[in-house]
């Protein structure tokens, strides 16, 4: 059994903070993983008694605070994602790497879904295809983080 | 043997059905209610400014370690010029700087006749704005308004609604103020827009940004003497944007039969992506002092003298 304690689990929310403030310019915004929602959704699937839909709400808020967004969209969205991705949480620990990747990849695509909505209630344009492309960087960092930190806890075969 | 069964059963964690608290789906829709509110509240009310405000100051540290990568590689770009290249570069901008003066001298002659001449016929002599130094950060972080962010905040008496140009041309308006930071939002953002004269017939008319790197001018007629390759300055209407301010050149022109209106769309003159520097100008002070409290007793002062300068032209007519 691995020991994720709360200090990391924040910890490694801040340290995504600070990669959401690296200043990315003009059409790198493009290519910029969604650093907050895949550790939230790392912590989320690994470790649900540390990190729960509160966890996930909390960290939208920040980033709504730091990317100057109207307050509560990206909690919202952050919401809404982490509810999806805990409510089948339990039959994850069955799936092997790639059908975690196309679920992780749902998950990503409901997120920023939620946030296209709220952004055209609010009386934006529709930005077009290259909006999901972040999808693609944020699930390149999902694996990363999986190859880093290790997977998701199996049930030990003997 | 039913000791160990007790052991393990201690060693576990106990039963989710006790620990888990409110179940998940109640949980989603508390914080779900709980953001809404949020949203309503940021989105129609100001209270939250200041926990933005304080959140942003609180973060500033953070920001400047996330920044600096990206300032020690061009440190290091800088330190690393070459010789040859700083003395032509020396060379071109002196002889830009000499131009600039012989430009500036007949500048001051003109703006001193100008004076006269407004002075003569009772006009307002315009205000020389201030103007403060500023360098962006980064550009905005929310892919869909056009923002900077720029290294000037209320420490450094930066108010919003400040207008905000470069070396081209206006670029934008402050709209948030933090701290240390403020963010400026740039003319082709869908939220702004600007009074604009056209330079050639000094039409006037209002630019709107388009949210995609362009501005609309809408309302005007399909038959309106505007051409492609026209620049629009700032009219100096609202009082924000000091008047003659490059804005932008027209770009292309639709005439469309089934609309009274023909579609405008001009392109920006200042370069917001290729470089740093950029001026925030001074909110004009007597419109600033004006504006937000208006004076009872000063309204009949206007109107008498409104009157008395009348009157004498009335008499002058009816003498005639």
């Amino acid at each position: 059994m691995r020991h994720t304690s709360l200090v990391s689990v924040y910890l490694s929310l801040l340290l995504a903070l600070l990669c959401q403030l690296f200043p990315w310019v003009g059409q790198g915004i493009i290519f910029r993983p969604d650093f907050m929602l895949v550790v939230i959704l790392y912590w989320l699937l690994r470790a649900p008694s540390l990190c729960n839909v509160g966890t996930a709400w909390f960290a939208g808020l920040l980033v709504d605070l730091a990317t100057g967004s109207l307050l509560g969209q990206h909690a919202l969205s952050f919401t809404v994602t982490a509810f999806v991705a805990l409510s089948y949480q339990r039959r994850l620990v069955l799936f092997n790497t790639w059908q975690l990747a196309g679920y992780v990849f749902v998950l990503l695509v409901i997120e920023r879904v939620v946030i296209l909505l709220l952004k055209l209630f609010e009386g934006n344009d529709n930005p077009g295809w290259h909006y999901f492309w972040p999808i693609l960087a944020s699930l390149l960092l999902w694996q990363f983080m999986i190859l880093m930190f290790g997977g998701l806890t199996r049930p030990k075969t003997k | 043997m039913l000791k160990g069964v007790h052991q393990k059963l201690e060693a576990q964690q106990t039963p989710a059905f006790f620990v888990r608290g409110p179940s998940l789906f109640s949980r989603m829709v508390l914080f779900c209610a709980l953001s809404i509110s949020i949203m309503a509240i940021d989105a129609r009310l100001n209270y939250l400014s200041q926990v933005r405000q304080a959140f942003i100051a609180a973060l500033h540290p953070l920001e400047i370690v996330a920044n600096a990568p990206g300032e020690w590689y061009r440190d290091i770009k800088k330190y690393f010029s070459v010789h040859n290249q700083l003395v032509q570069e020396n060379y071109a901008l002196k002889q830009q700087a000499f131009e600039h003066q012989v430009m500036l001298q007949r500048l001051s002659t003109i703006q001193a006749e100008n004076e006269h001449l407004r002075s003569l016929l009772n006009g307002n002599i315009p205000i020389q704005p201030k103007a403060v130094l500023g360098e962006i950060s980064h550009m905005g972080r929310d892919p869909f308004t056009h923002t900077v962010v720029v290294n000037r905040g209320s420490q450094h008496n930066i108010k919003a609604g400040q207008a905000v140009v470069d070396s081209k041309g206006v670029i934008g308006q402050v709209t948030r103020v933090y701290p240390f930071t403020s963010e400026v939002t740039l003319i082709t953002d869908k939220e702004l827009s600007i009074p604009i004269q056209i330079e050639r017939n000094q039409l006037r008319a209002i630019a709107f940004g388009e949210g995609n790197n362009t501005l609309d001018i809408p309302y005007l007629p399909t038959n309106v003497d505007i051409k492609v390759g026209d620049k629009l300055v700032t009219s100096g209407i609202d009082g924000v944007y000091p008047a003659g301010l490059a804005v932008a050149t027209v770009t292309k022109i639709q005439q469309n039969p089934e609309s009274p209106f023909a579609k405008i769309v001009s392109t920006p003159i200042a370069e917001v992506t290729n470089h740093l520097q950029l001026l925030l100008l001074r909110l004009p002070d007597a419109k600033e002092s004006v504006a937000p409290q208006p004076q009872p007793e000063a309204i009949p002062d206007h109107k008498k003298d409104f009157v008395s300068t009348k009157k004498p032209k009335a008499k002058t007519n009816a003498s005639h």
